[in-house]
């Protein structure tokens, strides 16, 4: 047998990232390339009436500066999602009224950096400023006050008609009825708050107009078809004049789900038949890119005496900011990625999710699920104390266990009807016997000062592995003189090591080494379609399509040597670069290249699709051990395990990365960041100088397990592993607080001020 | 991108304040530049003064210490001169300053001239009874760093040129800590204090309790002081300590911002004036500097 | 103006702006492996060393560096030093996306080049003005240490 699958083979971008090489988008400067700059509003909600820009204009090297009269209102959603989208078309490239504070007003494009910054502040524009909307509450009151008047072509929004983005309230059972048989019925809400994504490399794309008169477009993005589709609806010009290219990029985790720049470059790079390129500055990524959704849950659990579950209710109240990208989905994934951990008879789940004028919200790692997941494992936590019970046993009586169903699957699908979903693969009993013995669970160490106090909290989440019925994409396998193949996928390589782990599954499916695999993926001229990197879907999804490409060229392969050597195809032996057949003879692969190719005169080469109409949920169990200073408030984790499900794991040393890394940005949503808003829609800390994310000395002694299961219907029994391990740090480390203190933050970051805050109500109450 | 027109390099002080009143138009001087490139402020041109002679660190033969204001961060964390004053005090506020990347290039004289009321590297030094040295074409001028913040961002300094602070030998013999309270590992301080203790005859003297970031500027909690000077360090000084703590807490004249509530802010200056004081306390008591951590 | 300064190891003469940083300057260079995350001097993906401390360059002027050395990942390349930082790197798995990895690797350059027997802690402070959202800063601190066992003063 073959061993590439489960080894950690070296990833297959690194030694060039580790040099240094220009590999990224902004590494390649077309010679005669323009600089964009946006100007954004400074009023969170008012009309454009009149842009001037002849005093720009006049700025030595300023070359074009556009505004909404320069272009057409085509409806659209910058959501990047399958079509039809479930996100409402609310969006055109440049407004005829801002929605936020940074929305666009105007774009201009110049020689020079510098000359478009000059430029940026000599365009006068006159607004009409409007009352603006920014509590999430009152938008939802509000129909004298509509953020979008233009309805909704699809209907997803109420748009025209409310500020509601997106409804929904789907039920199991009948809560209402099940919660008046309980014996205790616990109720309280949680606050969770808007955070970036903050990938390091800034948003950033360069267009141009290519020989055969093609726009091509070179972007950091997760989605380059869903983007050369939407390019297409935007621009209205036909796909086929598109090629978007992704090179290496910086870090996505969702915010580059999304259409943000490239409209901007690829409209200017038309019309100036010049190369134009954008990049966000940290500001803008804070101020004017994407945001996780900030919600308010209220959860309303039923229990009998014995700690059984009987209903729960999740009521979520969501801000989606100016625009609804990805509102209906994120908020849908809240209560469906999370309240099946508990397989309750009868569970509610209720979204009312508002358009306010806030900076807009969209994807991020997790999707939804962390909001979710940080209410209902605080929750299980009250509902432990409230019943007097061990909150470890609590949650080992209710939580789903193989063979499962998850009912709220089926009626909640990507903005639609879902599929139900069964758990055929879960190791979350063992995650959690291997996470307590590690954290030393009911054996609380003593705490370091005097003036300290110490605890432990633990959180289970489950996720999904990319959207059941949905999600798909394709590879294309060719082999080639020498037995390597080029291995072409449209998936999207953001960091995470996709690239190198689709390339093992390849080398493992055709017997050959690793390093025989050439592939290329995402770019829209060259590969196979593939959703993009998103909904933790790359390993099992369009892993699926390159174990399926590399099994039929195998088959091809098989079937010439068959006829070759008089035997039957199906016993050949494909392994360690050879192929060999029962009787003991052999031909190395390359030796089977050369004789496919010229004796056979044919090129050996496969494309397949997959899909899978299943979702199997990756599993977590997360353990936190914090000091809490019980004068300042301050927390201090000194040491966090995670114990994850991922299926088979291809690569250990990735998967343990992704862990590792989501841990990092659960920590910092449970401790650090927060992007704040104020009342007037306005950004307080557009940096990273206020932005807190983690840096190596805020990061606690990290110990992670992953334990493997083989998920039947994923590649080599491989699920997801992505977006998991960033569900479950919030909550285990809000519960270690109230474990260490006695009080509970309900308000995530838990800052030293909140803390102490909650410390002093208590000692007054 | 800062939009200037013109970068120029002074030789000296006076060569850097003469350039500087050259003009045309606005100018500022720019030492390591981290706090003027993150925010650029709206000026025609800057006088650079890294290598107008301002980066030394010396001891006098009578032991004070004088620290050039161009003197990087990373300098003061490392030098002996600095590491061995005071127990490693200021070098311990350095640290702390940024982060290691930044404390490469940031200047002490950066720090103090930039006049946040968060500067790192005020609290510390006004503790250890410092005195700036500021430089005019034709004469320089001494005076206390306690008196050289005149605002938020504002010092007395007008077109002159900080050209670095001088520490007393007696300081430098004194306990001394201090402390930042932050929401993460590196960040902008939502309070600081710095407590510096000297010791006569068994009796606290030149008690030097100072506060960044809790008012428009640095300040010394001069009740807090003079409730415990003369205090018997060998006594149990729990209830004074906290005494002390509160009143200082009583001095300081925070905002709220989004970073923290005035009342959380005065609250910690209680907290951490209160701690400091009594490690600085059982320092004295094992006789000596127990180090700044 | 145009400054001269020693850019990895060569006299050259730059073209620059009075204002720009030193960042922009390097990358019109083709100093590639310089990148930008924030200009504000807190992610360090644009770390140099500048007379062979590291910097954040997008808050150092450019002008700044007239007459000084800069050094950046790409003058770095045939240093036994910064090799094996690059294979520990690339074999511990700690480049995922890699936009932060020259950054983190001049900084670890410069910490192993003053102290050969850094322990977890120092590591750590030296990478502290390094931000990575991608690997929670495991692998990158295990590389550097293993690094540090190799120079003989494993800690």
């Amino acid at each position: 047998m073959n061993k590439v699958v489960g080894t950690n083979v070296t990833k297959i971008d690194a030694v060039k990232l580790a040099r240094g090489e220009p590999v990224f988008t902004d590494d390649h400067r077309p010679p005669g390339m323009l600089y964009a700059k946006v100007l954004r509003s400074p009023h969170a909600h008012a009309r454009i009436l009149e842009v001037d820009a002849t005093a720009a204009l006049a700025v030595d090297g300023v070359v074009d500066v556009i505004w909404h009269r320069d272009t057409r209102p085509i409806l659209h959603t910058r959501a990047g999602q399958s079509y039809p989208e479930p996100s409402p078309y609310d969006t055109v490239m440049m407004p005829e009224k801002a929605r936020f504070i940074g929305d666009r007003v105007a774009v201009v494009a110049a020689e020079t950096l510098i000359a478009a910054e000059r430029a940026l502040d000599l365009i006068e524009v006159k607004y009409e400023v409007l009352e603006a909307v920014t509590d999430m509450d009152e938008a939802l009151r509000r129909t004298d006050l509509l953020i979008h008047e233009t309805p909704d072509p699809r209907g997803i929004s109420q748009a025209g008609r409310s500020n509601l983005a997106a409804h929904i309230d789907k039920q199991v059972g009948d809560v209402d009825a099940a919660l008046k048989t309980c014996d205790l019925v616990v109720e309280r809400t949680y606050f969770l708050p808007k955070v970036q994504a903050s990938h390091i490399e800034p948003h950033v794309s360069m267009a141009w107009v290519d020989e055969d008169d093609r726009l091509i477009v070179r972007t950091s993005t997760q989605i380059p078809f869903h983007l050369r589709r939407m390019l297409a609806r935007i621009l209205e010009i036909p796909e086929a004049r598109i090629r978007v290219i992704k090179p290496r990029v910086g870090g996505g985790f969702g915010d580059k789900q999304e259409l943000v720049v490239e409209d901007l470059v690829s409209f200017l790079a038309l019309r100036l038949r010049r190369p134009v390129r954008l990049e966000f500055t940290r500001h803008e990524e804070l101020v004017a890119a994407r945001l996780r959704h900030s919600q308010r849950i209220v959860m309303t659990t039923g229990v009998m005496k014995d700690g059984t579950i009987v209903a729960n209710r999740m009521h979520v109240t969501a801000d989606t900011g100016a625009y609804g990208s990805h509102a209906l989905t994120v908020q849908g994934n809240t209560g469906q990625k999370v309240l099946p951990m508990y397989p309750a008879k009868n569970i509610h789940f209720i979204v009312d999710c508002a358009y306010t004028n806030n900076p807009i919200s969209g994807a991020f790692r997790g999707y939804g699920a962390p909001q979710g997941c940080f209410a209902l494992e605080c929750h299980i936590d009250e509902v432990a104390r409230e019943l007097g019970m061990d909150r470890l046993e609590l949650r080992k009586k209710n939580h789903i266990r193989l063979g499962d169903t998850d009912p709220l699957s089926a009626k909640l699908g990507e903005g639609k009807e879902g599929l139900v979903r069964v758990v055929h693969s879960t190791s979350l009993e063992e995650c959690i016997v291997r996470g307590c013995e590690a954290i030393g669970w009911g054996d609380k160490r003593p705490p370091t000062q005097p003036y300290f106090k110490r605890g432990l909290g633990m959180a289970l989440a489950m996720q999904g592995s990319g959207i059941a019925g949905v999600d798909w994409g394709g590879a294309t396998v060719k082999l080639n003189d020498d037995g390597s193949v080029n291995l072409t996928v449209g998936a999207t390589d953001i960091g995470q090591g996709s690239d190198t782990v689709l390339a093992q599954l390849c080398a493992e499916e055709l017997g050959i080494p690793y390093d025989k695999v050439l592939i290329l993926s995402s770019d829209t001229d060259f590969t196979p379609f593939d959703v993009g990197a998103y909904a933790s879907s790359t390993t099992y999804v369009s892993g699926g399509a390159v174990v399926k490409a590399a099994r039929r060229l195998r088959e091809q392969l098989a079937g010439l040597l068959g006829t070759k050597w008089e035997c039957d195809p199906g016993d050949l032996v494909f392994s360690e670069g050879s192929v060999t057949e029962p009787r003991g003879r052999s031909m190395t692969m390359q030796d089977v290249a050369l004789f496919a190719l010229y004796e056979a005169k044919i090129q050996p080469m496969a494309t397949e699709s997959h899909m899978s109409n299943e979702s199997p949920p990756p599993f977590a169990a997360q353990f936190a051990d914090v000091e809490v200073d019980t004068e300042t408030g301050q927390v201090f984790v000194r040491k966090f395990v995670s114990a994850v499900d991922c299926g088979t794991v291809v690569h250990p040393r990735l998967a343990e990365g992704q862990v590792e890394g989501a841990v990092a940005q659960g920590l910092g949503y449970a401790l650090w960041e927060e992007v704040l808003v104020d009342r007037a829609g306005k950004v307080l800390n557009p940096h990273f100088l206020d932005y807190k994310i983690a840096t190596a000395l805020d990061m606690p002694e990290l110990v992670t397990f992953l334990v493997e299961t083989s998920e039947p219907s994923g590649p080599y029994g491989a699920k997801a592993a992505g977006e998991v391990p960033i569900d479950g740090p919030a909550p285990a480390i809000v519960n270690a607080i109230c474990d260490a203190v006695g009080v509970r933050c309900y308000r995530i970051p838990a800052t030293p001020e909140r803390v102490w805050r909650a410390m002093k109500e208590q000692e007054s109450s | 991108m800062w939009d200037l027109k013109e970068y120029r390099y002074a030789s000296s002080p006076e060569d850097a304040v003469a350039l500087l009143r050259k003009g045309p138009g606005r100018g500022m001087f720019i030492a390591g530049g981290t706090d003027l490139l993150l925010f650029p402020p709206a000026c025609d041109f800057v006088v650079d003064v890294s290598r107008a002679g301002i980066d030394r660190l010396a001891a006098t033969p009578d032991g004070d210490l004088f620290l050039g204001a161009a003197a990087t961060l990373h300098t003061l964390t490392t030098d002996p001169l600095v590491t061995g004053f005071a127990g490693g005090a200021v070098s311990h506020a350095a640290a702390h300053c940024g982060n290691r990347p930044v404390r490469s290039t940031a200047t002490l004289g950066g720090n103090l001239c930039n006049a946040l009321p968060s500067a790192d590297m005020a609290p510390v030094l006004i503790a250890l009874d410092a005195t700036c040295y500021i430089a005019d074409v034709d004469n320089q001028e001494s005076i206390p760093l306690v008196d050289f913040f005149t605002g938020p961002r504002r010092t007395v300094l007008g077109d002159r040129l900080l050209v670095g602070v001088a520490l007393p030998a007696e300081a430098g013999r004194r306990v001394c800590r201090s402390r930042k309270l932050t929401r993460s590992a590196e960040d902008i301080s939502l309070v600081q204090v710095a407590v510096a203790l000297g010791m006569e005859g068994g009796r606290l003297d030149q008690v030097r309790i100072a506060l960044g970031a809790v008012a428009p500027v640095p300040l010394r909690a001069g009740l807090a002081e003079t409730a415990l000077t003369d205090l018997d360090y060998h006594s149990d000084c729990t209830a004074a300590v906290a005494d002390a703590a509160e009143i200082a807490a009583g001095e300081c004249d925070p905002i709220s911002d989004h970073r923290a509530s005035a009342e959380y802010r005065r609250d910690m200056v209680r907290v951490l004036t209160g701690r400091l004081i009594a490690e600085c306390l059982d320092d004295l008591r094992r006789g000596g500097n127990g180090g700044a951590a | 103006m145009t400054i001269e300064l020693i850019l990895d190891g060569k006299r050259t003469a730059l073209e620059i702006l009075p204002g720009q940083n030193l960042l922009q300057a390097l990358r019109g260079a083709s100093r590639f492996s310089v990148k930008l995350g924030c200009e504000t001097g807190d992610c360090g993906s644009c770390t140099v060393l500048l007379d062979g401390e590291p910097v954040n360059s997008c808050v150092v002027a450019a002008a700044r560096a007239a007459g000084r050395s800069v050094t950046t990942l790409e003058g770095l390349l045939g240093d036994p030093l910064m090799q094996r930082l690059q294979r520990e790197l690339v074999d511990k798995g700690a480049v995922q996306c890699g936009y932060c990895s020259p950054g983190m690797l001049i900084s670890l350059y410069a910490l192993l080049k003053q102290d050969e027997a850094p322990t977890d802690r120092d590591v750590r402070e030296a990478l502290s003005g390094n931000l990575c959202r991608c690997t929670g800063y495991v692998k990158p601190v295990e590389a550097a240490l293993a690094v540090a066992a190799t120079l003989g003063g494993a800690s």
